[in-house]
């Protein structure tokens, strides 16, 4: 069984998961490993209610956000000509998820090292922000990797791979935004999405950058 | 069920090849048309969802207006701008007939409206998880655009392909036979460049008069501080309500 699960895990990390049954239990295994993540990042203020909302939010974040943008990534495929590979474009960017969640698994540990060292809300928030840029970024191997022979046949893959990276990073941003809190604040009660401030992502980090150079 | 594989070949770009019939856009206009309406108006629901949780009180109006009005936008911009289309077209000698036209232009709406759909759930996301109105009218500015975009490149392949050929009733080809034979290519040649100029030249009106139909049909969202409406009172211009969604967003007025 063991050997399984790590034939599976690497095969989802090399961006080879050929068989459905392989590519879909890397899937599995991705959905844990965001489950395990969202545990550790919700294990902050050492409240068991947050430890699980993170714990359900991580893998929730990456599906809805992929979710939401697969049928804009339909759609464009279609007009672009490049419906007949659709089925390896959609198991590239699904399987890039599962990617993302088998590295922020493997990255937990240096989070619960950082909330054993330091204290600070702020500073976990930027950690975990961290984590996930790191966990995003180097996932993006894997859609490349899988993205490849799709190039290599149609160059406008490349074009469509700009374009869901593209949806997926202004999606995701907003959904991240929406599900908060993922740390869980030590001097706010556990709550599985803060209720009245869902508010703008985007228009939240302009005001932010905007207030920083008046006060200067 | 066909009109949705209709509409699938029309996507895939195999409707601008000629089907069993010899003819290019082989497609029956009537159930497309109620599809493409049936498509925008669900965009118009995923636009109007921004005034069910951005307010105090849920309105659930405006996403009725909205799912009605998107549709109504595209009917309205295409009423002011097919007679001339057509006329224009056939002032400079296209051999594109006016069911060829009809034909030509309902695809390249149903692309539109059909990345205008893709992009629903993204826009209803938004609207349901913002409160910021300038950021909201912004992003559908943005998809607009990008799905206009995409239906014009349609329009003018369709256009480039149909235009280009030969017409069983075409007098040129039995022009005088004394007329040199790459004169006549000429002609024709620079008859179909026209015939693209043509819808250039529409596709700009096209997005004018789309723009000021959507300000006269406006409001599409819903400000959060304007009790619903179906209509507002006239008054500026689309391009004057973008500057000031743009200042609004820039000058951090945020809720």
């Amino acid at each position: 069984m063991t050997g399984r699960i790590l034939f599976i895990t690497e095969n989802t990390l090399h961006g080879n998961a050929s068989r459905f049954t392989t590519w879909f239990g890397g899937l599995i295994i991705g959905g844990v490993g965001g489950v395990l993540y969202g545990a550790v990042m919700g294990a902050f203020g050492l409240n068991g209610v947050q430890v699980l909302y993170s714990a359900a939010k991580v893998p929730l974040l990456l599906a809805a956000t992929t979710a939401l943008a697969l049928p804009s990534f339909f759609v464009l495929n279609t007009l672009l000509g490049l419906r007949a590979d659709f089925g390896r474009a959609v198991r590239a960017v699904v399987g890039t998820q599962a990617a993302v969640g088998v590295v922020l698994a493997a990255l937990a540990p240096y989070t619960a090292l950082w909330y054993l060292t330091s204290g600070d809300y702020h500073e976990a928030l930027l950690f975990n922000g961290l984590m996930f840029l790191v966990a995003s970024g180097s996932a993006q191997w894997v859609l490349r990797r899988r993205y490849r022979p799709l190039i290599a046949a149609n160059r406008r893959h490349r074009l469509m791979l700009w374009a869901w990276v593209v949806v997926y990073v202004f999606v995701g941003t907003q959904m991240g935004w929406v599900l908060r809190p993922f740390v869980g604040s030590p001097d706010h009660p556990p709550t599985f999405v803060r209720p009245a401030a869902w508010g703008n992502a985007y228009v939240v980090v302009f005001d932010l950058v905007v207030n920083e150079f008046r006060r200067r | 069920m066909n009109v949705l594989r209709q509409l699938d070949r029309i996507l895939r770009g195999d409707a601008l090849d000629r089907g069993p019939t010899g003819r290019r856009l082989d497609f029956a206009v009537a159930p497309l048309v109620v599809l493409a309406v049936l498509l925008a108006a669900s965009y118009g629901a995923c636009m109007g969802a921004f005034a069910v949780l951005a307010r105090d009180t849920p309105e659930w109006r405006q996403v009725l207006a909205s799912a009605v009005k998107v549709p109504l936008l595209f009917v309205l911009t295409l009423v002011v701008t097919f007679p001339s289309l057509y006329v224009f077209s056939a002032l400079l000698g296209s051999r594109l007939r006016l069911p060829d036209l009809l034909r030509v232009v309902t695809a390249g709406l149903a692309v539109l409206v059909t990345v205008l759909a893709a992009f629903g759930p993204i826009v209803a996301f938004f609207s349901v998880s913002t409160t910021n109105y300038p950021f909201i009218l912004l992003l559908n500015v943005a998809v607009f655009a990008a799905a206009g975009g995409f239906g014009v490149t349609y329009l003018y392949r369709a256009v480039a392909r149909t235009a280009a050929d030969p017409r069983p009733d075409d007098e040129s080809a039995d022009a005088d036979p004394e007329e040199d034979e790459r004169d006549v290519r000429a002609a024709r040649r620079e008859r179909d460049r026209d015939t693209r100029r043509v819808f250039v030249v529409w596709v700009l009106v096209f997005g004018l008069v789309g723009a000021q139909s959507g300000w006269i049909l406006r409001p599409f969202v819903g400000s959060p501080d304007l009790p619903f409406t179906w209509f507002r009172p006239k008054q500026g211009s689309f391009f004057e309500g973008v500057g000031t969604s743009v200042r609004g967003l820039f000058g951090g007025q945020s809720r």
